[in-house]
Formats: structure tokens, sequence, C-alpha cells
């Protein structure tokens, strides 16, 4: 879908395209009002996905430019080996993005994204997709994020006296010592 | 429980390893210890023998698929891998009436319990296959979430490497299992001590 | 029937609803739990049973809580995770090249299709361009994948609800494409086949005359099954009209795949989002209007016959490209072939760094869906520009599969409980990830 008509969803901050795709980003607490609007006004009468990221620590090592393939190969900074870029910079730790899809011709997918710290809140969209149920209870339960209003957030893939989140990034890997074995 | 110091298997006199298919008569190891020619001239055996002897050919095996690992423990069933002719294609699903509990897949830390809890219903004896390289150590995931080797809940008596194994290298392990009884080696709950 | 929820600190927020579409039958409280009517509960009819996760039927470890009023099934409530693996946190600290091998263990009976979602969302990050001859190749397998797929589940199922001689029959097939599947890469399961930018080896020589042999003889073996089955009293009795999921429940759910095409939506992702080379193939989509468990089952034996069409096709294009390159040459990414590491310094500096330290993915976001066996299989990547990913995340259909059973058991008895769970196809490996 293009990246026009976006600036009429509710809570709208921004709009970007990358990859072939559009990522809308909404204001956390109008995400309810966003999706339903995604779905009646703009035809997204499907959920995908709803994924959470956390990008602690993003950024702290630097990371040098990519050179690869011709469409990022610069001749004119070769070998940027070290600490020469670092990537763009997030407004807040989490971000929790909507995969949508319409399910007609041309197959039109968005990114809504919504932003959020350790602490805050998300309303859930289970009155807008019965199917984001398990999607927010797997993020809650991984990521710790709460979804205001979700019927039976509890933990879903973890047992339900397991302490933490673990796809958080100051959360270990776990496992055991193995020897001549670096960060695996 | 055993206050002997624990036999090792070499006590048993196997020393050879086995010899791949097709290897007609009695095994290796039933030479080695002197299979008495006496005894298949005639037919007789020791009620012990006897015993294992039929316990081996009709081992069966409790439905435990977890991951990937369980489709290629289904295609041994198959009929190119046929498991019918060692007397195994009866997968019970109840554990009571279960022999051998081949732990295909990776075990998670909720699966744990559970798996615990079968093993235990299983009446003796009974024997542990860790099947492919997560029930064996835990495999490629060495994290939070899986236990790292099977071995330390239940005490194991065959480990099936490689992820999955081959339809073949898991009846290569059954195979073994059943040649290890025949020749009396007693199963793993009676060598270790481990989670008895 | 409840699952306590988590403790709320705060004043609690009121609670919403799921939307109810006219005649829609998903539960109104929770969308996947089915609870017991109120008149119900306070009688001592109701027997409360634990479906565990070992439990007979092949489906690996799903646990269902299930209240029955004699044999009806009043009250579900699906428990999922035992075979929660960590996969997405353990991808996080291994380099692209080795995360390659996360993915296939995920959806681990549709183990092509899981690479080729991984693989496709970080060539999108790269903007790398892969050649012809391993699109076709990819799509080869990936159809291949989808027989071995369908073959299993077909093969469990009807195992399951009581013919047992399918299984023989579709292991059977199932073991024709692990021979082909061993041919091309070494290993029956969880090959490691693609790699970023393309295949990782060139296709063997007696590869195309296997792969005819097995096209040439598939379509007898699916006429097979067709007798068996399609005919069978007991079969029909047992699934048509058991577990019936209507298209606006099957689109609010987020059913894709052919759990969605048997409830009648029109909607393939190789024809309609295409990837690889599926615009250049000519095959039909099966959409089923009744959206029951029998209509679920010919979705998938009808795909596995439009497989073999696409296989064929593949075949056909395949042959015209001998000796064409089988992956990019961007060495910053692909490794260089062995025989030059002993002639040229900088493929030993490449294969070098890639190996050890890794190729570096620019820094973005992509969300890349195929149409796996089980529906819509997705892969998130968000990538910091360095060796390893930042976060991935795969969207599972079994997970989303599994989330439709409470609205698929209204009425049913215990015995189509077996029924439908077998056809709503959820990979446990999937499913928990």
């Amino acid at each position: 879908m293009s990246s026009t008509g976006w600036e009429r969803i509710p809570g709208f901050v921004s709009v970007k395209e990358a990859h072939g795709e559009t990522t809308v980003t909404v204001e956390p607490a109008a995400i309810r009002d966003a999706c339903a609007f995604a779905r009646d006004a703009l035809g997204f009468n499907f959920l995908v996905d709803v994924v959470a990221a956390d990008y602690l620590g993003w950024g702290a090592k630097g990371v040098s430019g990519y050179i690869g393939s011709p469409a990022g190969r610069d001749l004119n900074t070769p070998m940027t080996q070290g600490l020469q870029s670092l990537p763009e910079t997030k407004p807040k730790r989490f971000s929790v993005s909507y995969h949508l899809l319409a399910l007609r011709k041309g197959a039109p997918r968005a990114r809504l994204q919504c932003w959020i710290d350790d602490g805050e809140s998300v309303p859930s969209v289970v009155s807008v997709w019965p199917t984001a149920d398990w999607h927010e209870r797997e993020q809650f339960d991984l990521m710790g994020i709460r979804f205001d209003g979700h019927p039976n957030l509890s933990r879903l893939l973890l047992e339900d006296d397991w302490e933490g989140h673990p796809l958080r990034k100051d959360y270990p890997i776990g496992g055991e010592p193995v020897r001549f074995s670096d960060a695996e | 429980m055993v206050n002997k110091p624990e036999p090792r298997l070499r006590d048993y006199g196997l020393q050879s390893e086995r010899l791949l298919w097709p290897t007609k008569g009695p095994s290796q190891f039933e030479e080695e210890l002197g299979a008495d020619e006496l005894e298949q001239a005639l037919g007789i055996t020791t009620l012990e023998k006897a015993v294992r002897w039929a316990q081996t050919k009709s081992m069966w095996p409790d439905t435990f698929g977890l991951a990937c690992c369980a489709i290629e423990m289904m295609s041994i069933v198959s009929a190119r891998h046929d498991l019918a002719r060692f007397g195994m294609e009866a997968f019970r699903s109840s554990p009571r009436q279960a022999d051998l509990l081949i732990v295909s897949g990776r075990v998670s830390h909720k699966m744990a319990a559970p798996l615990r809890q079968i093993y235990d219903q299983m009446l003796e004896p009974k024997w542990v296959i860790a099947m492919g390289a997560c029930a064996s150590s835990g495999g490629m995931f060495n994290n939070y979430a899986i236990l790292q080797g099977v071995d330390r809940i239940v005490p194991v008596d065959i480990y099936v490497p490689f992820c999955p194994p081959r339809p073949e290298a898991l009846m290569e392990g059954i195979i073994r299992l059943h040649e290890a009884h025949l020749a009396g080696v007693p199963p793993a709950y009676e060598r270790r001590e481990v989670a008895t | 029937m409840t699952v306590a929820p988590e403790k709320q600190t705060a004043a609690a927020w009121p609670v919403v609803a799921p939307p109810q579409y006219e005649g829609s039958r998903i539960p109104a409280r929770v969308p996947t739990i089915l609870d017991v009517p109120a008149g119900l509960r306070e009688t001592d009819d109701i027997m409360q049973i634990n479906f565990g996760p070992n439990h007979p039927s092949t489906h690996g470890v799903l646990r269902l809580i299930v209240d029955l009023d004699g044999e009806t099934v009043v009250g579900l409530s699906a428990v999922i995770g035992y075979l929660h693996t960590g996969f997405e946190k353990s991808m996080e600290s291994k380099t692209w090249w080795k995360a390659i091998t996360y993915p296939e263990r995920i959806d681990y009976v549709g183990y092509q299709n899981a690479e080729l979602v991984f693989v496709l969302a970080v060539e999108k990050l790269l903007a790398i361009e892969v050649p012809e001859k391993a699109t076709w190749m990819r799509m080869l397998l990936c159809e291949l994948n989808r027989i071995h797929s369908h073959l299993v589940y077909l093969g469990t199922s009807a195992l399951e609800l009581g013919a047992v001689s399918m299984f023989w029959y579709t292991f059977r097939e199932r073991d024709l494409i692990m021979d082909l599947s061993e041919m091309v890469a070494g290993t029956r399961m969880h090959t490691r086949y693609f790699q970023v930018g393309g295949l990782a080896e060139d296709i063997p020589p007696g590869f195309y005359p296997q792969a005819r042999k097995f096209v040439e003889w598939m379509p007898k073996a699916l006429d097979d099954y067709l007798g068996m089955l399609d005919r069978n009293m007991i079969w029909l009795e047992r699934t048509k009209g058991v577990g019936v999921l209507s298209a606006e429940d099957a689109i609010a759910l987020g059913q894709s795949g052919p759990n969605l095409r048997a409830s009648g939506v029109d909607w393939d992702i190789r024809r309609d989002d295409t990837y690889l080379a599926y615009d250049q193939v000519d095959f039909r989509v099966p959409v089923y209007p009744e959206g029951d468990v029998y209509a679920r089952y010919r979705v998938r034996m009808d795909e596995m016959a439009e497989s073999v069409r696409i296989i064929r096709q593949c075949l056909d294009r395949l042959e015209q490209m001998e000796g064409q390159p089988w992956i990019a040459d961007d060495r910053k990414v692909v490794l260089p072939p062995r025989e030059e590491l002993h002639t040229s310094m900088e493929s030993l500096i490449h294969h070098f760094k890639i190996v050890t330290e890794g190729y570096r993915v620019p820094e973005g976001e992509v969300y890349t869906a195929i149409e796996s066996p089980r529906g819509e299989s997705g892969c998130y990547v968000v990538s910091d520009g360095g060796p390893k990913p930042w976060r991935v995340h795969f969207r599972a259909p079994s997970f989303v599969a599994l989330e439709a059973t409470a609205t698929c058991m209204h009425d049913s008895l215990v015995a189509d409980l077996i029924a439908i769970v077998g056809s709503l196809d959820a990979v446990m490996g999937d499913t928990d990830r």
C-alpha cells in the first residue's frame, strides 16, 4: 500500500517506506482506534502478526557500514571496518508492530508500529481482530508487554510460574556453558 | 539399590562393535559370551535367557514423539524401514503397556515434568532411547527453554545421534539395545543411580 | 471454564470482547476458549478431561483441557508451549549464516518452506539478486516439501480416524521424496540447502530423471488415496459437517492456507502476493466452501496434485538451465568456490571473514510471507547492520490455526475432536517456536 492516505489514521505520527513495505508509526494509546480504522476504512481485514522488538542496547556496540552488494557499495568509503556508523536511533525501548494484510487484489500489506517503554502498556486489539488473542499473549509472555483490556492475559508458551521475559535483551540466553564457544 | 561396584560393560565380555546388516545367525555379542553350541543344538536355555529373548522380540515403544525426530520415528514403522520385523510396530499410547521410551525430539522444561511422569508410569523392565541430538544433549538449542539432555531426568540406555537420525540409524540403536539386553546388560535404571 | 489471568496490579481496565459477526461462532468472552454454558456449569454432569501433551494422536505435544457433557464437548481450552524452544532468542546469538539452520526446525514437516521464508527475508534486506536456476530449484523443492507435508498430514490424520493403512501408503511416497532430498542436499530432513543468495550446491546429475519418475508416479498414488478414502462411508461420516469454520470466522481468526481455502476464501499467497517464480507457472488453487474437515482434506489432496504440476513445469525449465550459476556471486555474502581458495587471496580473505565473523546485513526491518503447507508463514527480521540478527520472529500458521479450535468445536463429540485437530494441521514446533 502506498504511503499516501495514512495521515487520516487516528494517532498518526509518521509513515515510512522501505524494502517495498509501508511502516506507519502510531501513538500507542490510539492503536486500537488505528487498527479499527485500518480494518474498516482502509480494508485491512486480516491481522497477520503482532510482534514486539526490544531495542535495549541498540547501536551500543556500533556497526560498520555495509559494503556488500551493489545496492550498498560505496566506492568513496572503502573498507569501512570499525565504528564508523551507528544505526538510526529508536524513539523508545520496545516497538510493537502489527502486520496487516488486505485480502484483495494486489495484497496490500502494512505495518502499524507503536513505541513504548518498559512498564507502559498498549491497548489490546482483540476487539478488532480476535486472532490477536494469542499473538498478544505470546508477546506478553516473551517480552513482558502488557495489553490493556485483553480478556485472558496469561503466559502462553512458558510455564505459568516462569519469572522474567526471555526475549528481552537483558535476559540471558540460558543453557549450559560450552567450552571453546564464545556466545553460544 | 545395588551395593557392589557398578559393573562395566566390558565385564560382560562385550568387546566388538556390531557388524552392520546383514549379519546372519547369532550376533558377535552372543558368540563372544560363549553362546553354547550345546544349547543351540539341543534347543535348551536358561530361563533368564529365554525371557530376555522374548522381551527383545516384542519391545513395544511408547508414542512419545515430540518434534522433528518424531517424523523419522514414524517412518521406521513405514513400509521401507519396517519395524514390524522386530515385533515393535505396536506403538502403545499408554505408558503402562509400553516397554521402550524413544524420546524423539527436544524436551523443553515445560515438557520435562510430563516426560518424567510418563517414565514413572512405565513398568519395569523399561528402556529409554534418546533419539537425536536434542534428546541426547540439548542439541543445537543451548538456551533457557530446552533441557540439556534428557538423561538429566531419566536414565538413558542408548543415544542415537544426528539431527534427525535417519530411520536406519534409529533402527541400529534399537538393534544394539536388543543385543545388549540379550547379552545380559541390565536396563539403565539398574546401572546408574540417576533419578531412580 | 477459566484459565486464571495474570494478577493485574493497576485498577482493572475494562475487558474488551472480540467482535461478533453475523452468525459468528467465535466464543464471546475469549476467542480461543470455549466456555461451558452457564446453565450446565452448575450441574454435576460436566467431566473435565485432560487431553494431555502425550496422547495417542500424532500431533505432538498439544494439551487440550476438554469439558465433556456425556460425549459432547462443551468446553475447550488449548494449552501450548510444551515444545517452546526459544528459537528467536537462539537466533539472536548466531551469525546470519548459522541462523539458517534454525528455521527448518520450527516447522519441521514443511522445513524447506521455513528455510525459504527466512532466506527470502534476509535477501530482501540485502537486496541481493538470486540467479534464476536457484529460484526455480527453490520452487521445486518447496513444492516437493508441500507434497511431503500433506502426505504426513494425510497419513497421520487418517491413522487417527482409524484408516490405519493410509499411513503406510503415504509414507511410502514420503520416502520417495526423502530420497530426492537426500540426493540433492545430502540429508533427508533439515537440509540447510537454501542459502542467502541461492543454493548451497549445484543440482546433482541424477536428479532430473529421478524427479521425473516421482512426478509420473505421484498422480497414481493420489488416485489410490482418493479411492481409499473418498468413497469410504466411515470417512465421509466422520469428516463431513464436522468442525465447520465459516469464512468470516476464518478471516477474523487469521486463518490462512488450506484452512482458509476450505472455508471458501480464495486466497493463495503464491498467486496473490507472489514470490519466487510462481507467476510464471500455471497452477490452480482449490477452494471449497463448506469449511468442514472434509473440505480441508480435499483442499490438501487437490493441492498435492497441483504441486505435481508445478514440479513438472519446474523440471522442464530447470533442464534448460544446465551450467548456470546456482548462487549469487556477491563474495561479501556468499562463500567462494573451494577451488578458488588455493589460488586467490581475496577469496581466502572473504571465506575467512564470512565464516568467522559472518556477513553483515544492512540495517532495517522486513516482513516476508510465503505460502507454506500450513498457511501464511512469515518472517519478521530486524537487523542492526551487524553480523547477527537483532530480532527474528516467525509468524507461525499453526499457532494461528490452533486459535480456531474453540470455534470449530461447537456441538462436537469427542471423536470429532480428533478429526478437527488433525484437520487444522498444526505442527507443534511451528506453534511453540
